[in-house]
Protein backbone atom coordinates (compact mmCIF):
# COMPACT_ATOMS: atom_id res chain seq x y z
CA UNK A 1 0.00 0.00 0.00
CA UNK A 2 1.32 3.38 -0.88
CA UNK A 3 1.00 6.19 1.61
CA UNK A 4 1.05 9.80 0.62
CA UNK A 5 1.66 12.59 3.06
CA UNK A 6 0.17 15.79 1.88
CA UNK A 7 1.36 18.97 3.48
CA UNK A 8 0.34 22.47 2.69
CA UNK A 9 2.97 24.40 0.85
CA UNK A 10 3.40 27.28 3.34
CA UNK A 11 3.92 24.82 6.17
CA UNK A 12 6.45 22.90 4.21
CA UNK A 13 8.26 26.11 3.43
CA UNK A 14 8.31 27.13 7.08
CA UNK A 15 9.63 23.80 8.19
CA UNK A 16 12.34 23.79 5.62
CA UNK A 17 13.37 27.29 6.50
CA UNK A 18 13.60 26.51 10.19
CA UNK A 19 15.71 23.84 11.72
CA UNK A 20 14.09 24.28 15.09
CA UNK A 21 11.16 22.55 16.60
CA UNK A 22 8.91 24.85 18.59
CA UNK A 23 9.18 28.60 19.00
CA UNK A 24 12.03 30.82 20.08
CA UNK A 25 11.29 33.23 22.89
CA UNK A 26 13.48 35.60 24.83
CA UNK A 27 13.79 34.15 28.27
CA UNK A 28 16.72 35.84 30.00
CA UNK A 29 17.37 39.52 29.30
CA UNK A 30 20.93 40.81 29.13
CA UNK A 31 21.10 42.16 32.69
CA UNK A 32 19.88 38.87 34.12
CA UNK A 33 22.62 37.04 32.25
CA UNK A 34 25.23 39.56 33.39
CA UNK A 35 24.03 39.06 36.97
CA UNK A 36 24.00 35.27 36.68
CA UNK A 37 27.50 34.79 35.36
CA UNK A 38 29.04 37.69 37.31
CA UNK A 39 27.49 36.46 40.52
CA UNK A 40 28.55 32.88 39.75
CA UNK A 41 32.18 33.86 39.30
CA UNK A 42 32.28 36.20 42.31
CA UNK A 43 30.47 33.81 44.62
CA UNK A 44 32.77 30.97 43.64
CA UNK A 45 35.78 33.05 44.67
CA UNK A 46 34.03 34.20 47.86
CA UNK A 47 33.21 30.61 48.87
CA UNK A 48 36.62 29.19 48.01
CA UNK A 49 38.53 32.02 49.72
CA UNK A 50 36.19 31.75 52.73
CA UNK A 51 36.93 28.04 53.02
CA UNK A 52 40.64 28.77 52.73
CA UNK A 53 40.33 31.34 55.54
CA UNK A 54 38.35 28.85 57.61
CA UNK A 55 40.71 25.93 57.19
CA UNK A 56 43.89 26.84 55.35
CA UNK A 57 45.21 24.23 52.99
CA UNK A 58 48.94 24.03 53.66
CA UNK A 59 49.78 22.76 50.18
CA UNK A 60 48.45 26.00 48.68
CA UNK A 61 50.64 28.19 50.95
CA UNK A 62 48.64 31.25 49.98
CA UNK A 63 49.31 34.65 51.45
CA UNK A 64 46.47 35.09 53.90
CA UNK A 65 46.13 38.81 53.75
CA UNK A 66 45.68 38.45 49.97
CA UNK A 67 43.09 35.70 50.42
CA UNK A 68 41.20 37.92 52.84
CA UNK A 69 41.42 40.83 50.41
CA UNK A 70 40.08 38.63 47.58
CA UNK A 71 37.29 37.40 49.86
CA UNK A 72 36.20 40.93 50.71
CA UNK A 73 36.62 42.39 47.20
CA UNK A 74 34.65 39.60 45.50
CA UNK A 75 32.06 39.79 48.27
CA UNK A 76 31.48 43.39 47.20
CA UNK A 77 31.38 42.34 43.54
CA UNK A 78 28.74 39.72 44.34
CA UNK A 79 26.70 42.33 46.16
CA UNK A 80 27.03 44.63 43.15
CA UNK A 81 25.75 41.93 40.77
CA UNK A 82 22.92 41.18 43.14
CA UNK A 83 22.03 44.87 43.21
CA UNK A 84 21.89 44.81 39.38
CA UNK A 85 19.44 41.89 39.47
CA UNK A 86 17.24 43.56 42.07
CA UNK A 87 17.21 46.84 40.13
CA UNK A 88 16.41 44.95 36.92
CA UNK A 89 13.49 43.20 38.64
CA UNK A 90 12.06 46.54 39.71
CA UNK A 91 12.50 48.09 36.27
CA UNK A 92 10.94 45.16 34.42
CA UNK A 93 8.46 44.51 37.22
CA UNK A 94 9.68 40.95 37.22
CA UNK A 95 8.44 38.84 40.10
CA UNK A 96 9.48 35.52 38.62
CA UNK A 97 11.91 34.84 41.48
CA UNK A 98 9.50 35.55 44.31
CA UNK A 99 7.71 32.43 45.53
CA UNK A 100 3.94 32.72 45.72
CA UNK A 101 1.50 30.48 47.51
CA UNK A 102 0.12 29.02 44.27
CA UNK A 103 3.69 28.10 43.30
CA UNK A 104 4.26 26.30 46.56
CA UNK A 105 1.03 24.35 46.15
CA UNK A 106 2.72 22.42 43.37
CA UNK A 107 5.71 21.56 45.54
CA UNK A 108 4.47 18.07 46.57
CA UNK A 109 3.85 17.22 42.90
CA UNK A 110 7.30 18.45 42.03
CA UNK A 111 8.77 16.23 44.71
CA UNK A 112 6.79 13.29 43.27
CA UNK A 113 8.37 14.05 39.91
CA UNK A 114 11.85 14.25 41.46
CA UNK A 115 11.35 10.90 43.16
CA UNK A 116 10.09 9.32 39.90
CA UNK A 117 6.49 8.95 41.09
CA UNK A 118 5.24 11.18 38.25
CA UNK A 119 6.34 11.19 34.67
CA UNK A 120 6.15 14.94 34.08
CA UNK A 121 6.72 17.99 36.26
CA UNK A 122 3.70 20.01 37.43
CA UNK A 123 2.82 23.22 35.57
CA UNK A 124 4.79 26.24 36.73
CA UNK A 125 5.46 29.87 35.97
CA UNK A 126 8.91 30.70 34.70
CA UNK A 127 10.50 28.69 37.53
CA UNK A 128 9.07 25.73 39.40
CA UNK A 129 8.46 25.74 43.14
CA UNK A 130 11.75 23.99 43.97
CA UNK A 131 13.75 26.47 41.92
CA UNK A 132 11.90 29.37 43.52
CA UNK A 133 12.60 28.12 47.03
CA UNK A 134 16.29 27.60 46.35
CA UNK A 135 16.85 30.84 44.41
CA UNK A 136 14.95 32.94 46.92
CA UNK A 137 16.80 31.34 49.85
CA UNK A 138 20.10 32.15 48.10
CA UNK A 139 19.15 35.80 47.85
CA UNK A 140 18.17 35.98 51.51
CA UNK A 141 21.13 33.98 52.80
CA UNK A 142 23.65 35.81 50.67
CA UNK A 143 22.40 39.14 52.00
CA UNK A 144 22.52 37.76 55.57
CA UNK A 145 26.04 36.43 55.08
CA UNK A 146 27.22 39.69 53.58
CA UNK A 147 25.78 41.56 56.53
CA UNK A 148 27.50 39.21 58.98
CA UNK A 149 30.66 39.59 56.94
CA UNK A 150 30.50 43.35 57.45
CA UNK A 151 29.92 42.82 61.16
CA UNK A 152 33.01 40.62 61.43
CA UNK A 153 35.01 42.99 59.24
CA UNK A 154 34.28 45.90 61.56
CA UNK A 155 35.28 43.80 64.59
CA UNK A 156 32.73 45.30 66.93
CA UNK A 157 33.50 48.89 65.96
CA UNK A 158 30.09 49.17 64.36
CA UNK A 159 26.95 47.01 64.53
CA UNK A 160 27.79 45.85 68.04
CA UNK A 161 24.14 44.97 68.58
CA UNK A 162 24.48 42.18 66.01
CA UNK A 163 27.31 40.61 68.04
CA UNK A 164 25.19 40.75 71.14
CA UNK A 165 22.08 39.52 69.32
CA UNK A 166 23.65 36.41 67.88
CA UNK A 167 25.91 35.69 70.86
CA UNK A 168 29.44 36.69 69.91
CA UNK A 169 32.02 36.28 67.21
CA UNK A 170 32.19 32.49 67.32
CA UNK A 171 28.44 32.17 66.65
CA UNK A 172 28.84 34.67 63.82
CA UNK A 173 31.58 32.52 62.26
CA UNK A 174 29.45 29.43 62.78
CA UNK A 175 26.43 31.06 61.06
CA UNK A 176 28.55 32.03 58.06
CA UNK A 177 30.00 28.54 57.88
CA UNK A 178 26.55 26.90 57.89
CA UNK A 179 25.38 29.32 55.17
CA UNK A 180 28.41 28.34 53.09
CA UNK A 181 27.56 24.67 53.52
CA UNK A 182 24.01 25.40 52.38
CA UNK A 183 25.34 27.09 49.24
CA UNK A 184 27.77 24.24 48.62
CA UNK A 185 24.99 21.68 49.01
CA UNK A 186 22.45 23.43 46.76
CA UNK A 187 24.67 24.77 43.96
CA UNK A 188 25.57 21.27 42.67
CA UNK A 189 21.85 20.40 42.62
CA UNK A 190 21.22 23.55 40.56
CA UNK A 191 23.99 22.65 38.10
CA UNK A 192 22.87 19.04 37.85
CA UNK A 193 19.22 19.89 37.16
CA UNK A 194 20.17 22.67 34.70
CA UNK A 195 22.13 20.15 32.66
CA UNK A 196 19.63 17.31 32.76
CA UNK A 197 16.14 18.80 32.92
CA UNK A 198 15.89 21.48 30.24
CA UNK A 199 19.09 22.19 28.38
CA UNK A 200 17.48 24.99 26.40
CA UNK A 201 17.10 26.89 29.69
CA UNK A 202 20.85 26.71 30.10
CA UNK A 203 21.24 27.94 26.54
CA UNK A 204 18.96 30.84 27.40
CA UNK A 205 21.35 31.87 30.17
CA UNK A 206 24.04 32.30 27.48
CA UNK A 207 22.15 33.53 24.40
CA UNK A 208 19.09 34.90 26.13
CA UNK A 209 16.73 32.84 23.96
CA UNK A 210 14.91 29.70 24.85
CA UNK A 211 13.17 27.23 22.59
CA UNK A 212 9.67 26.42 23.75
CA UNK A 213 7.93 23.35 22.48
CA UNK A 214 4.40 23.97 21.25
CA UNK A 215 1.87 22.39 23.60
CA UNK A 216 0.47 19.96 21.02
CA UNK A 217 3.92 18.77 20.15
CA UNK A 218 4.89 17.43 23.57
CA UNK B 1 49.12 62.95 90.74
CA UNK B 2 49.36 61.14 87.42
CA UNK B 3 47.06 62.34 84.66
CA UNK B 4 44.76 59.79 83.06
CA UNK B 5 46.75 59.98 79.84
CA UNK B 6 50.00 59.20 81.75
CA UNK B 7 48.23 56.34 83.48
CA UNK B 8 47.13 54.82 80.15
CA UNK B 9 50.70 55.19 78.85
CA UNK B 10 51.97 53.34 81.90
CA UNK B 11 49.48 50.54 81.28
CA UNK B 12 51.01 49.88 77.85
CA UNK B 13 54.59 50.59 78.93
CA UNK B 14 54.16 48.35 81.97
CA UNK B 15 52.80 45.58 79.76
CA UNK B 16 55.83 45.70 77.51
CA UNK B 17 58.41 46.07 80.25
CA UNK B 18 56.55 43.82 82.66
CA UNK B 19 56.76 46.22 85.58
CA UNK B 20 53.35 47.86 85.58
CA UNK B 21 53.08 48.02 89.37
CA UNK B 22 56.63 49.19 89.76
CA UNK B 23 55.82 52.11 87.49
CA UNK B 24 52.43 52.89 88.94
CA UNK B 25 53.05 52.39 92.65
CA UNK B 26 55.36 55.29 93.61
CA UNK B 27 53.20 58.12 92.18
CA UNK B 28 50.11 56.42 93.49
CA UNK B 29 51.47 55.93 97.00
CA UNK B 30 52.54 59.60 96.99
CA UNK B 31 49.05 60.65 95.94
CA UNK B 32 47.53 58.50 98.68
CA UNK B 33 49.96 59.92 101.25
CA UNK B 34 49.19 63.48 100.13
CA UNK B 35 45.50 62.80 100.49
CA UNK B 36 44.82 63.38 96.78
CA UNK B 37 43.40 59.89 96.45
CA UNK B 38 41.35 58.16 99.06
CA UNK B 39 42.07 54.51 99.65
CA UNK B 40 39.09 52.77 98.12
CA UNK B 41 37.37 50.20 100.30
CA UNK B 42 37.06 46.89 98.49
CA UNK B 43 34.96 43.85 99.34
CA UNK B 44 35.13 40.60 97.41
CA UNK B 45 32.38 38.02 97.32
CA UNK B 46 33.17 34.57 96.01
CA UNK B 47 30.27 32.60 94.57
CA UNK B 48 30.51 29.62 92.17
CA UNK B 49 34.27 29.73 91.74
CA UNK B 50 37.54 27.82 91.92
CA UNK B 51 39.26 30.88 93.52
CA UNK B 52 41.59 30.97 90.53
CA UNK B 53 41.32 34.73 90.19
CA UNK B 54 42.44 35.24 93.80
CA UNK B 55 45.44 33.02 93.14
CA UNK B 56 46.14 34.96 89.94
CA UNK B 57 45.88 38.27 91.78
CA UNK B 58 48.19 36.99 94.48
CA UNK B 59 50.85 36.43 91.81
CA UNK B 60 51.53 40.13 91.41
CA UNK B 61 55.21 40.90 91.54
CA UNK B 62 56.89 44.12 92.48
CA UNK B 63 55.21 45.41 94.46
CA UNK B 64 53.64 42.46 96.13
CA UNK B 65 49.97 42.15 96.86
CA UNK B 66 50.59 43.19 100.47
CA UNK B 67 52.17 46.47 99.27
CA UNK B 68 49.02 47.23 97.34
CA UNK B 69 46.81 46.41 100.31
CA UNK B 70 48.91 48.61 102.57
CA UNK B 71 49.34 51.60 100.29
CA UNK B 72 46.66 51.78 97.67
CA UNK B 73 43.46 49.93 98.47
CA UNK B 74 41.51 49.24 101.62
CA UNK B 75 40.93 45.51 101.12
CA UNK B 76 38.21 44.77 103.65
CA UNK B 77 36.54 41.46 102.96
CA UNK B 78 37.94 38.56 100.95
CA UNK B 79 37.68 34.89 101.93
CA UNK B 80 41.13 34.04 100.66
CA UNK B 81 42.85 37.00 102.33
CA UNK B 82 40.79 37.42 105.50
CA UNK B 83 42.72 37.50 108.76
CA UNK B 84 39.59 36.68 110.73
CA UNK B 85 36.86 34.16 110.09
CA UNK B 86 33.23 33.41 110.81
CA UNK B 87 30.99 36.08 112.25
CA UNK B 88 33.83 38.54 112.82
CA UNK B 89 34.69 38.50 109.14
CA UNK B 90 31.08 38.74 108.06
CA UNK B 91 30.59 41.71 110.40
CA UNK B 92 33.23 43.63 108.39
CA UNK B 93 31.20 43.09 105.26
CA UNK B 94 28.04 44.22 107.01
CA UNK B 95 29.79 47.32 108.42
CA UNK B 96 31.06 48.27 104.98
CA UNK B 97 27.58 47.79 103.52
CA UNK B 98 25.87 49.83 106.22
CA UNK B 99 28.43 52.57 106.87
CA UNK B 100 30.00 53.12 103.45
CA UNK B 101 27.16 53.11 100.91
CA UNK B 102 28.25 54.24 97.43
CA UNK B 103 31.87 54.30 98.56
CA UNK B 104 33.08 50.73 98.31
CA UNK B 105 33.92 48.59 95.30
CA UNK B 106 32.27 45.20 95.12
CA UNK B 107 34.38 42.55 93.41
CA UNK B 108 32.57 39.37 92.50
CA UNK B 109 34.45 36.21 91.71
CA UNK B 110 32.49 33.17 90.52
CA UNK B 111 29.31 32.57 88.58
CA UNK B 112 25.81 33.36 89.77
CA UNK B 113 24.11 30.06 90.47
CA UNK B 114 20.40 30.53 89.90
CA UNK B 115 18.85 27.07 90.03
CA UNK B 116 16.43 26.51 92.91
CA UNK B 117 16.68 30.18 93.91
CA UNK B 118 20.46 29.88 94.20
CA UNK B 119 20.45 27.34 97.03
CA UNK B 120 23.35 25.37 95.56
CA UNK B 121 25.62 28.24 96.51
CA UNK B 122 25.49 29.51 100.09
CA UNK B 123 27.99 32.23 100.90
CA UNK B 124 26.99 33.47 104.36
CA UNK B 125 25.09 32.60 107.49
CA UNK B 126 23.01 35.42 108.91
CA UNK B 127 20.52 35.30 111.76
CA UNK B 128 20.18 31.54 111.48
CA UNK B 129 19.55 31.71 107.76
CA UNK B 130 21.77 30.64 104.89
CA UNK B 131 22.36 33.45 102.39
CA UNK B 132 22.72 32.55 98.73
CA UNK B 133 25.34 34.02 96.41
CA UNK B 134 22.83 35.83 94.18
CA UNK B 135 21.07 37.32 97.21
CA UNK B 136 24.27 38.68 98.75
CA UNK B 137 25.66 39.99 95.46
CA UNK B 138 22.41 41.79 94.71
CA UNK B 139 22.19 43.28 98.18
CA UNK B 140 25.81 44.47 98.39
CA UNK B 141 25.96 45.36 94.68
CA UNK B 142 23.02 47.76 94.75
CA UNK B 143 24.80 49.98 97.28
CA UNK B 144 28.32 49.72 95.82
CA UNK B 145 30.05 52.58 94.06
CA UNK B 146 31.34 50.20 91.41
CA UNK B 147 30.67 46.53 90.75
CA UNK B 148 33.55 44.63 89.21
CA UNK B 149 33.16 41.03 88.04
CA UNK B 150 36.48 39.21 87.74
CA UNK B 151 37.13 35.99 85.89
CA UNK B 152 35.13 34.19 83.22
CA UNK B 153 32.58 32.81 85.68
CA UNK B 154 31.58 36.13 87.21
CA UNK B 155 31.58 37.97 83.90
CA UNK B 156 29.73 35.62 81.56
CA UNK B 157 29.09 32.38 83.47
CA UNK B 158 32.33 30.68 82.42
CA UNK B 159 32.99 26.95 82.79
CA UNK B 160 30.35 26.70 85.54
CA UNK B 161 27.67 27.64 83.00
CA UNK B 162 28.98 25.18 80.40
CA UNK B 163 26.51 22.97 78.55
CA UNK B 164 24.09 21.67 79.80
CA UNK B 165 24.44 24.17 82.65
CA UNK B 166 22.68 22.13 85.36
CA UNK B 167 23.00 24.94 87.91
CA UNK B 168 21.62 27.61 85.53
CA UNK B 169 24.67 29.74 86.18
CA UNK B 170 25.17 33.14 84.64
CA UNK B 171 27.23 36.31 84.91
CA UNK B 172 26.82 39.10 87.45
CA UNK B 173 25.38 41.57 84.94
CA UNK B 174 22.36 39.32 84.42
CA UNK B 175 21.40 39.35 88.07
CA UNK B 176 22.22 43.04 88.54
CA UNK B 177 20.55 44.63 85.52
CA UNK B 178 20.13 47.93 87.39
CA UNK B 179 23.91 48.44 87.61
CA UNK B 180 26.63 48.68 85.03
CA UNK B 181 29.02 45.85 85.87
CA UNK B 182 32.66 46.23 84.86
CA UNK B 183 33.74 42.88 83.46
CA UNK B 184 37.35 41.80 83.89
CA UNK B 185 37.15 38.47 82.12
CA UNK B 186 39.68 35.68 81.78
CA UNK B 187 40.18 32.21 83.15
CA UNK B 188 41.74 33.41 85.33
CA UNK B 189 41.85 37.17 84.88
CA UNK B 190 45.39 38.57 84.60
CA UNK B 191 46.50 40.33 87.83
CA UNK B 192 47.31 43.45 85.79
CA UNK B 193 43.77 43.53 84.41
CA UNK B 194 42.22 43.27 87.87
CA UNK B 195 44.54 45.68 89.63
CA UNK B 196 44.76 48.06 86.67
CA UNK B 197 40.97 48.34 86.60
CA UNK B 198 40.85 48.93 90.37
CA UNK B 199 43.55 51.61 90.12
CA UNK B 200 41.68 53.31 87.29
CA UNK B 201 38.54 53.29 89.43
CA UNK B 202 40.47 54.75 92.38
CA UNK B 203 42.14 57.46 90.33
CA UNK B 204 39.83 58.40 87.49
CA UNK B 205 36.55 56.55 87.94
CA UNK B 206 35.04 54.14 85.48
CA UNK B 207 37.30 53.24 82.54
CA UNK B 208 36.06 53.25 78.97
CA UNK B 209 34.34 49.94 78.39
CA UNK B 210 34.02 47.93 75.18
CA UNK B 211 31.05 46.04 73.77
CA UNK B 212 30.93 43.36 76.45
CA UNK B 213 31.55 45.69 79.40
CA UNK B 214 35.32 45.14 79.60
CA UNK B 215 37.87 47.95 80.03
CA UNK B 216 39.15 48.92 76.60
CA UNK B 217 42.64 49.54 77.92
CA UNK B 218 43.12 45.79 78.41
CA UNK B 219 40.59 44.27 75.99
CA UNK B 220 40.73 46.70 73.07
CA UNK B 221 42.48 44.46 70.50
CA UNK B 222 42.31 40.84 69.46
CA UNK B 223 45.09 38.48 70.46
CA UNK B 224 45.51 37.76 66.73
CA UNK B 225 46.27 41.37 65.85
CA UNK B 226 49.11 41.61 68.34
CA UNK B 227 50.35 38.05 68.07
CA UNK B 228 54.08 37.67 67.34
CA UNK B 229 53.15 34.82 64.99
CA UNK B 230 50.84 37.01 62.90
CA UNK B 231 53.46 37.11 60.14
CA UNK B 232 53.19 33.31 59.84
CA UNK B 233 49.43 33.62 59.44
CA UNK B 234 49.80 36.29 56.78
CA UNK B 235 52.26 34.16 54.85
CA UNK B 236 50.22 30.97 55.23
CA UNK B 237 52.74 29.17 57.45
CA UNK B 238 50.79 27.01 59.87
CA UNK B 239 51.56 24.52 62.59
CA UNK B 240 49.94 21.17 61.89
CA UNK B 241 50.26 19.97 65.46
CA UNK B 242 50.28 21.57 68.87
CA UNK B 243 53.85 22.17 70.01
CA UNK B 244 55.12 23.54 66.71
CA UNK B 245 56.49 27.03 66.41
CA UNK B 246 54.36 28.33 63.53
CA UNK B 247 50.95 30.03 63.60
CA UNK B 248 48.54 27.83 65.56
CA UNK B 249 45.40 28.88 63.64
CA UNK B 250 44.93 25.49 62.01
CA UNK B 251 45.06 23.70 65.33
CA UNK B 252 42.22 25.78 66.73
CA UNK B 253 43.80 29.00 68.03
CA UNK B 254 41.00 31.39 69.04
CA UNK B 255 43.24 34.47 68.83
CA UNK B 256 41.22 35.96 65.94
CA UNK B 257 38.04 36.05 68.04
CA UNK B 258 39.54 36.83 71.45
CA UNK B 259 40.01 40.29 72.85
CA UNK B 260 42.88 40.58 75.36
CA UNK B 261 46.39 42.00 75.52
CA UNK B 262 48.07 38.69 76.41
CA UNK B 263 50.60 38.94 73.53
CA UNK B 264 52.20 42.06 74.97
CA UNK B 265 51.44 41.60 78.67
CA UNK B 266 52.05 37.85 78.90
CA UNK B 267 51.73 35.82 82.07
CA UNK B 268 53.69 34.69 85.13
CA UNK B 269 55.52 37.98 85.49
CA UNK B 270 55.70 38.28 81.70
CA UNK B 271 57.79 35.13 81.30
CA UNK B 272 55.47 33.33 78.94
CA UNK B 273 51.96 32.92 77.60
CA UNK B 274 50.01 30.09 75.89
CA UNK B 275 51.12 30.78 72.32
CA UNK B 276 54.66 31.35 73.58
CA UNK B 277 54.70 27.72 74.70
CA UNK B 278 53.13 26.55 71.41
CA UNK B 279 49.57 25.88 72.53
CA UNK B 280 46.61 27.69 70.95
CA UNK B 281 44.74 30.52 72.62
CA UNK B 282 41.49 29.04 74.03
CA UNK B 283 39.57 32.33 74.05
CA UNK B 284 39.04 32.41 77.82
CA UNK B 285 38.18 36.13 77.93
CA UNK B 286 35.23 35.90 75.56
CA UNK B 287 31.54 35.53 76.38
CA UNK B 288 30.39 31.98 75.72
CA UNK B 289 33.69 30.46 76.89
CA UNK B 290 34.15 27.48 77.10
CA UNK B 291 31.22 26.15 75.03
CA UNK B 292 31.76 28.44 72.06
CA UNK B 293 35.51 27.83 72.13
CA UNK B 294 35.56 24.08 72.52
CA UNK B 295 36.98 21.85 71.28
CA UNK B 296 40.07 23.97 71.78
CA UNK B 297 41.78 22.30 68.86
CA UNK B 298 39.08 23.13 66.25
CA UNK B 299 38.03 26.45 64.76
CA UNK B 300 34.33 26.33 65.31
CA UNK B 301 32.42 25.09 68.34
CA UNK B 302 30.71 21.73 68.54
CA UNK B 303 26.94 21.79 68.17
CA UNK B 304 25.09 20.27 71.12
CA UNK B 305 22.14 18.03 70.26
CA UNK B 306 19.40 16.93 72.64
CA UNK B 307 20.60 14.00 74.71
CA UNK B 308 24.05 15.43 75.29
CA UNK B 309 25.62 14.48 71.93
CA UNK B 310 27.98 17.05 70.49
CA UNK B 311 28.91 17.10 66.84
CA UNK B 312 31.86 18.89 65.31
CA UNK B 313 30.87 21.69 62.92
CA UNK B 314 33.24 20.50 60.20
CA UNK B 315 31.73 17.02 60.46
CA UNK B 316 28.26 18.52 59.94
CA UNK B 317 29.50 20.36 56.86
CA UNK B 318 31.16 17.29 55.38
CA UNK B 319 28.09 15.19 56.22
CA UNK B 320 25.75 17.58 54.38
CA UNK B 321 28.04 17.70 51.33
CA UNK B 322 28.35 13.91 51.38
CA UNK B 323 24.57 13.49 51.47
CA UNK B 324 24.18 15.91 48.56
CA UNK B 325 26.74 13.98 46.52
CA UNK B 326 25.01 10.67 47.26
CA UNK B 327 21.60 12.17 46.39
CA UNK B 328 22.82 13.56 43.05
CA UNK B 329 24.61 10.34 42.12
CA UNK B 330 21.52 8.31 43.00
CA UNK B 331 19.30 10.61 40.97
CA UNK B 332 21.56 10.49 37.92
CA UNK B 333 21.63 6.69 38.05
CA UNK B 334 17.85 6.39 38.39
CA UNK B 335 17.26 9.01 35.67
CA UNK B 336 19.53 7.17 33.26
CA UNK B 337 17.87 3.86 34.11
CA UNK B 338 14.39 5.27 33.60
CA UNK B 339 15.43 7.17 30.49
CA UNK B 340 14.49 10.56 31.89
CA UNK B 341 17.76 12.26 31.06
CA UNK B 342 17.71 10.91 27.49
CA UNK B 343 14.08 11.98 27.06
CA UNK B 344 14.68 15.46 28.47
CA UNK B 345 17.74 16.02 26.33
CA UNK B 346 15.98 14.90 23.17
CA UNK B 347 12.95 17.00 23.98
CA UNK B 348 14.82 20.16 24.82
CA UNK B 349 17.73 20.07 22.39
CA UNK B 350 17.67 21.29 18.78
CA UNK B 351 17.28 18.78 15.98
CA UNK B 352 19.72 18.65 13.11
CA UNK B 353 19.16 20.88 10.11
CA UNK B 354 16.72 19.72 7.36
CA UNK B 355 15.22 17.16 9.71
CA UNK B 356 12.16 18.87 11.06
CA UNK B 357 10.20 16.72 13.43
CA UNK B 358 6.69 16.27 12.25
CA UNK B 359 3.74 14.73 13.80
CA UNK B 360 1.55 12.85 11.42
CA UNK B 361 -1.89 14.28 11.89
CA UNK B 362 -3.86 12.57 9.22
CA UNK B 363 -3.06 10.06 6.58
CA UNK B 364 -4.78 10.25 3.27
CA UNK B 365 -5.30 7.04 1.42
CA UNK B 366 -6.03 7.09 -2.21
CA UNK B 367 -7.87 4.20 -3.73
CA UNK B 368 -7.89 3.46 -7.39
CA UNK B 369 -10.32 1.13 -9.14
CA UNK B 370 -8.80 -2.13 -10.22
CA UNK B 371 -8.23 -2.51 -13.83
CA UNK B 372 -10.28 -5.37 -14.86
Amino acid sequence: MKHHIKLRKPLMKQLKKSNVKGTIVQSQPLWVRIFHWGFTASLTIVILSGLQLHKPASFLALNFSKVLTAHIVFGWFSLGFLAIRIADSFIRRDDSLIPKIQDLRHFPQLMSYCFFLRSSPPPARKYNSGQLLIYFSWFVLFLLSSFLGLVSYWQGEHLIWVWRLIGGFQVLRWTKFITTIYFLATIPIHIYLSLTEDISRLQAMVTGYERKSPPNNR
Amino acid sequence: MLSRRDFLKLVVKGAILGNFYQLISPPLAEAVAAGEVKKLPVVMIETGTCTGDSISLDNIWTPTFSDILTNILDWRYDWTMNQVQGEAAYRILQDTYENMPNEYILIVQGSMIQRDAGHYNHVAYENGKLITGIELVRRIGLKAKYVVAIGSCATYGGPVSGYPNPTQSTGVQNILPERRVINVSGCPAHPDWIMGTLLHLALYGEPELEKFGRPKLFYGETVHNRCPRRKDYDQGIFATEIGQKECLFRVGCKGPVTYADCPIRRWNDRFNWPIGCNTPCIGCTEPGYPDLMSPFTAHLPDIPFPGGTKVNTDAIGLGVLGLTSIAITGHITTSLFKGRIQKNLLKTSVKAQHRPALKKVKTFHQYWPKKS
